[in-house]
């Protein structure tokens, strides 16, 4: 917490608001990591009642982004943060946002679950092991980066995006492939390629995540430009 | 992709970069500037450069100088005997702290305002004027324009038109304040100091004069001191950390107040201790 810098304050009270907001935020961030490792979990064992939790869940997910931002509205009011303390709640709100869109991912992932396949095209699901295990590793290497602010990794993660999208186009390809060898199963593997589609997507919300980081620590904006022009600044 | 940098992008149109003012762009260059108390060293080799007509803050806790500093631009600290001061203020290119300076021309083009509203106990028209006359103004319509104008620039004709010759001392703090503004731009100065000038205020007559701050850049140089950070944030275009008679960081407010370079800077913006 400390590598945050925000136990100084003069105002004790302030510390306190920033701690409880920050606090929350891990804890939004354990909930959605939870959220996507249960929906995997459900998509590759077939899980429709882990698929069924996932979905009751994200109402959790949800609240947690209201109260978030209700607090931060409030610190932005009263205490008018500057410098170090305003990029923190910048970075906070907007990560906040993306935690909740990962939430929903994570909920359509599940919803496959629930979808009445056969078993041939369950191990179209297989498919998407790969990736969503990358991905997931993704999430938590974030989140991890974001409770240490660590600047070095937000870099690193940054890239791994990459190779996320590299895997979900080869993943793309195989399915596509399928489809065309067998249209009969375009429904099926359109369930599929919605999945990958929004484990892609986590990718990217991490990556913006790490955009935040990035910021808050350096004070650089660095979204919107490319992995070259990032190294230059 | 797009590769523009997006700081760029977001950058005020009125920035200027300090690193580079054309002498063109310079109201006042302070080189290498220090103050003694006595054997108290109050400034510590302050060199920095003031842009004509924009607003510049002087930040920092209690007897850090900025004040000093700011007396220093008018010679107001000519008064203090202990006071001994070396290194130069330029206004014009010449040093005001010269052996020929006038000092009550130099405070002519460099007026001040403080803290507590000083007006003088007399008309608000003669309150305007006093510093016409005593440069030997006495006709009537040239008087009675400037009281106009005056007091249009500091936001207050409005307020006052219909008793501009009534005692200045029944208007109210922060009409008194605008008063001793107008008082000090009616002989038209190039540079404003403000010292503190919203402290003695209710948070309306605050806005007010934070209003007419900004109206004031298009004719004169604003210096202001506050230890109201936020007012510092919202009035400037660039400001000023000074902490112990040091000039700690000096950037363009937007920067400062969100990503400052020094360290010392960000405690003090973000309210922790050092």
């Amino acid at each position: 917490m400390d590598s945050l810098n925000i136990s100084r304050h003069i105002s004790g009270q302030f510390n306190e608001d920033l701690e409880r907001i920050i606090n929350l935020v891990m804890q939004m961030g354990g909930l959605v990591e939870t959220q996507l490792k249960e929906a995997l979990e459900s998509v590759s064992q077939g899980d429709e009642d882990l698929a069924k939790k996932v979905l009751s869940n994200d109402y959790q997910v949800n609240n947690l982004e209201i109260v978030i931002d209700d607090e931060c509205t409030r610190v932005i009011a009263k205490r008018q943060p500057a410098a170090g303390d305003l990029r923190l709640v910048m970075a906070i709100i907007k990560t906040i946002a993306d935690l909740e869109r990962i939430g929903d991912e994570a909920t359509k992932i599940a919803k496959v679950t629930l979808e009445s396949l056969t078993s041939k095209h369950k191990e179209l699901l297989l498919n998407l092991d790969n990736l969503g295990r990358r991905v997931l590793e993704c999430l938590q290497l974030t989140l991890d980066a974001f409770t240490r602010m660590d600047v070095d990794a937000a870099f690193k993660i940054h890239q791994i995006d990459e190779k996320i999208d590299r895997e979900y186009e080869a993943l793309m390809r195989q399915l596509m492939t399928y489809m065309m060898e067998d249209p009969r199963s375009i429904p099926q593997v359109m369930s599929v390629i919605w999945s990958a589609r929004a484990l892609e997507r986590i990718g990217d919300r991490c990556q913006n995540i790490c955009e935040y980081i990035i910021y808050f620590v350096e004070g650089k904006v660095v979204r919107h430009t490319s992995v070259e022009d990032m190294k230059k600044l | 992709m797009i590769s523009v940098t997006p700081t760029a992008v977001a950058d005020s149109p009125n920035k200027i970069d300090l690193n580079n003012l054309t002498p063109e762009q310079v109201a006042l260059d302070i080189k290498n500037l220090n103050l003694y108390y006595g054997e108290k060293q109050a400034l510590q080799n302050i060199s920095m450069a003031i842009p004509k007509g924009q607003v510049t803050a002087f930040i920092g806790p209690s007897g850090c100088g900025k004040s000093t500093l700011l007396r220093c631009i008018n010679r107001m600290n000519d008064l203090v005997d202990i006071c001994k001061i070396t290194g130069e203020i330029n206004l014009h290119g010449e040093n005001i702290y010269g052996r020929h300076v006038d000092v009550a021309e130099l405070r002519r083009s460099v007026g001040m305002v403080f803290q507590r509203p000083n007006p003088f106990p007399k008309s608000i028209y003669e309150n305007v004027v006093y510093g016409l006359r005593i440069k030997g103004e006495n006709n009537r319509r040239v008087l009675d324009e400037a009281v106009e104008q005056a007091l249009k620039s500091a936001a207050l004709w409005n307020e006052v038109k219909d008793r501009l010759h009534e005692s200045a001392l029944g208007l109210s703090g922060g009409q008194q304040q605008r008063l001793v503004i107008a008082r000090a731009i009616a002989i038209q100065p190039e540079v404003l100091l403000l010292d503190e000038p919203t402290s003695a205020l209710d948070p309306i007559s605050t806005l007010t004069i934070e209003e007419l701050i900004n109206d004031l850049k298009q004719q004169f140089t604003v210096v202001i001191v506050t230890h109201n950070m936020q007012q510092a944030a919202r009035v400037s275009d660039q400001t000023a950390f000074m902490y112990m008679g040091d000039l700690i960081e000096y950037n363009d407010t937007n920067t400062l107040f969100t990503t400052p370079s020094k360290k010392k800077t960000e405690d003090y913006i973000t309210g922790r201790y050092g």
